[in-house]
């Protein structure tokens, strides 16, 4: 599991995993909104340029936001399948027997794989540079003004933290599981369809009955401890806005504006 | 001897940076028979250890042979299912492996994975309920209805109902409360005597390690410490302090009064000779 | 001064089955009880009826003059702080200084005075310098270090343990045994241990034994432990030094009743140098 680079937080030194968690929420929005303005391949220039800046000031390595893509590669050849069967757009490039590839079809390809390996990029940045709880306590905070509306940013925060904080837990719990049940002749590889059903079982039924008892066992312990889920709390960890962040989103703006302009332009 | 260990090596996520040696060129024979306990501090590399027994976790360096099967680092070995129902493995807290309907189903689940009819497991289980010290007529009822300590037995025949030759337990008494502490401890040294099961016993309880082993395997920071059996193991303190191991209470009363101006033998181990012991040296003085 | 009373306690998860029946005992202030009995004889369920956890169908808990209820539920809590058995399960926090500020934020402790509290409390445990450290980084035992941390933070007037140690290795039981002799020793705190542990029983002042769900013996450790037949049959352990004095009289040996192994010690080696 530790080979996972998706989603997985790196403690480094720089001025990106300095910056206040909201910030970089807002900014990672506002360059997906980016993402979709169809500003041509300039744009995507543009943008790649931004993301590029973004990944060395982060000091993260390529090779990690790499990896990152990896579980994505299957979906990417996937769509291209379906584009080039689908897309008869622009001219032929060339054809084996009754099949023909159109120049159209490659270009759509590109743009999506290009857009869908810039949103991995950005979204790769900011879990590597801000730490799961952080991000969560952005996510309450910029929640907060729909309160008014009846949601429950609190809530919503403290049940994203708790599953942040679960998920190394249940991970062992499965590969324990897995590896008893091993012990107890169960391949997960080979076998007919109802002894892979009977192995699934045998490794679901008991990670859901402990998965409850780890539920309620952390109710109580919430509860003895004085949680009180619509009572109000005070905070810990206070983030505060600085000088660089109202510089960080100014410059994402302006990047928005940029892309729109050229769009208007072309 | 059923189980060696030549220069076997793991490393756990070799070639990244996350990479961490567990176990460091081991080499160990365990005796057929007997009752091994595996001891060591959290960490220290014994569940690893055990976890190689049924092949669950492979050699990244070296090899082991359990019983006619040779392990190496070099090839990928296949068919490990003869060796799995061989080596019967009780992790820690194994009554989270239950998810049958009825307790003879899950006890019978892994003798039918090992290919036998569903007829003959169901009455292995039976057969295995006893074993364990549970009526048959808990045959029928859900597993999740039990208290822990009975769960725990169930879970205990479905390793048993594979009938294994060697019996591998990651502290099976862990949480029981005394009484079942000593049921179990007990289950352990009948299936030993009687049944002429092998059994590697990995545990924290050095009670347990004096009155139930005969053998004690010591893993300290993926080195194998000492193996020796259990007289040699408690005749000297200043080696269980090394360890970080605190004696069990016959010994430490053993030592405490020999600090204190007794004179008692190294070779104590049981109650009722310490006492005799005690009383002779307190009664010549008179 | 009795700091907790129960009077005719009783609970039960389904109508037919009494987990708890009639049960009836007090804890004196600044005093160390233990509470024992085999699994399942109710121990952790009566725990949880005290800090309200649980409902009682019947009987009254009180706790100095509160008569726990709906309306004071809060009250109580805020005076008696828990340690529960699973060192994974209560681990709320993303780390160690969260952890510990759980209890605060729910308390409504000013965010900036939160900081010197939490240092305060993870060095009383000597966890100061894994504030920032992850669950996932942490033994067991040092994560039930900080589960008393985030308890003492909240300033409770009574601590329970609910097997606190029993999924602990030797080392992690050492530290945790330790710690609440110390804590008992330092302050004023009314001290509740639900334990296995036969010789803390011998070490604490006052014993509740029970068994499904009654409470058999109540007493000073002395008054308790002597009863050995009863706790046997009750499948319960006897201390070390009580089976060793009854070898020891087998031999011929009589020596002065004792429930510790410093005591017999001592008594050996004095009839050891009389003679």
């Amino acid at each position: 599991m530790n080979n996972i680079a998706l989603g997985r937080y790196l403690p480094i030194d720089s001025c990106i995993h300095k910056l206040d968690p909201r910030t970089k929420i807002i900014a990672l929005i506002l360059m997906m909104v980016a993402i979709f303005i169809p500003a041509g391949w300039l744009g995507y220039l543009v943008i790649g340029t931004a993301v590029f800046t973004l990944t060395m000031l982060a000091k993260l390595k390529f090779s990690f936001l790499w990896r990152s893509m990896k579980p994505m590669l299957f979906m990417l050849v996937f769509l291209l399948i379906i584009n080039v069967l689908v897309i008869h757009d622009g001219t032929v490039l060339f054809t084996i027997g009754s099949f023909a590839l159109y120049s159209g079809a490659l270009s759509q390809t590109l743009y999506i794989v290009v857009r869908l390996m810039l949103m991995i990029m950005l979204t790769t940045v900011l879990t590597a540079t801000t730490k799961p709880l952080d991000l969560t306590l952005g996510i309450e905070d910029l929640l907060s003004p729909f309160k008014v509306i009846h949601v429950p940013s609190h809530e919503i925060a403290m049940m994203i933290s708790i599953a942040l904080r679960f998920i190394p837990t249940l991970i062992e719990e499965t590969q324990r599981i897995m590896k008893a049940q091993a012990s107890r002749g169960v391949d997960m590889e080979e076998g007919s369809l109802k002894e892979k059903i009977l192995a699934i079982l045998s490794l679901i039924v008991p990670l859901f009955v402990s998965a409850f008892q780890h539920a309620d066992d952390l109710a109580n312990a919430m509860e003895a401890r004085g949680y009180v889920p619509d009572r109000p709390r005070t905070r810990y960890k206070q983030l505060k806005m600085q000088g660089k962040d109202y510089i960080t989103l100014i410059i994402v703006v302006l990047l928005l504006s940029g892309l729109v302009s050229m769009a208007w332009l072309l | 001897m059923p189980i060696t260990f030549e220069k076997l090596t793991h490393e756990y996520n070799a070639d990244t940076p996350f990479a961490y040696l567990a176990l460091d060129a081991i080499d160990l024979s365990i005796e057929e028979g007997k009752i091994t306990a595996i001891i060591g501090e959290t960490g220290s590399g014994k569940s690893t250890l055990v976890q190689h027994l049924n092949a669950l976790l492979l050699p990244t360096k070296g090899s082991l042979t359990v019983l006619d099967r040779t392990i190496t680092a070099d090839e990928k070995p296949k068919q490990l299912k003869e060796l799995r129902k061989r080596v019967g493995l009780v992790f820690q807290f194994p009554e989270y492996q239950l998810f049958e309907e009825t307790i003879a189903q899950d006890i019978a689940f892994g003798p039918r994975n090992f290919g036998m009819s569903e007829e003959a497991a169901l009455k292995q289980a039976q057969k295995m309920l006893q074993v364990v010290g549970l009526s048959e007529d808990y045959s029928e009822r859900s597993p999740f209805e039990l208290s822990g300590g009975q769960k725990r037995r169930v879970a205990i025949a479905g390793i048993l109902a594979m009938d294994p030759d060697v019996l591998v337990l990651d502290e099976p008494a862990a949480g029981l409360d005394p009484q079942g502490a000593k049921d179990m401890m007990e289950l352990f040294v009948r299936l030993n005597k009687e049944y002429h099961k092998t059994i590697l016993l990995v545990t924290h309880d050095m009670e347990h390690v004096l009155t139930y082993c005969d053998h004690v395997v010591v893993v300290d920071n993926g080195h194998i410490a000492q193996t020796c059996d259990k007289q040699q193991f408690f005749k000297d303190s200043t080696l269980l302090k090394k360890l970080r191991i605190n004696p069990p209470a016959v010994i430490r009363l053993r030592d405490e009064l020999n600090q204190r101006g007794f004179s008692l033998p190294c070779d104590l181990l049981d109650m009722d000779t310490l006492a005799k012991a005690i009383a002779d040296e307190v009664k010549d003085h008179e | 001064m009795k700091k907790i009373q129960v009077s005719h306690l009783s609970f039960g998860y389904d109508k037919e089955k009494k987990v708890i029946h009639d049960a009836s005992f007090a804890i004196e202030a600044g005093s160390y009880t233990t509470i024992i009995g085999h699994n399942g004889s109710g121990k952790s369920t009566i725990a949880k009826l005290m800090i309200g956890l649980l409902e009682s169908d019947s009987g009254v808990i009180t706790v100095d003059d509160l008569e726990l209820s709906e309306a004071n539920i809060h009250e109580i809590r805020d005076r008696i702080g828990i340690v529960f058995q699973n060192p994974d399960n209560q681990f709320i926090g993303a780390s160690v200084a969260d952890d510990i500020a759980f209890g605060l934020e729910n308390h409504q402790v000013p965010s900036e005075e939160m900081q010197d509290i939490i240092e305060e409390f993870a060095d009383r445990v000597h966890m100061r310098k894994f504030l920032n450290s992850e669950p996932t980084k942490l033994s067991g035992g040092q994560k039930q270090r900080v589960a008393i941390a985030g308890v003492l933070a909240m300033k409770p007037q009574i601590i329970i343990f609910d097997e606190a140690t029993s999924m602990l290795d030797p080392q992690g039981k050492a530290e945790i045994n330790a710690l609440i002799q110390d804590i008992h020793a330092k302050s004023n705190l009314t001290i509740i241990s639900i334990t296995h542990d036969i010789e803390e029983v011998a070490h604490s002042d006052h014993v509740i034994v029970l068994d499904q769900g009654n409470i058999v013996l109540d007493g000073t450790p002395e008054e308790v432990l002597f009863h050995e037949q009863e706790l046997i049959d009750l499948k319960l352990d006897i201390p070390f030094a009580l089976k060793l004095q009854h070898a020891l009289e087998e031999q011929g040996l009589q020596t002065k009743p004792c429930t510790t192994m410093e005591g017999v010690v001592d008594e050996l080696c004095r009839l050891h140098l009389k003679n």
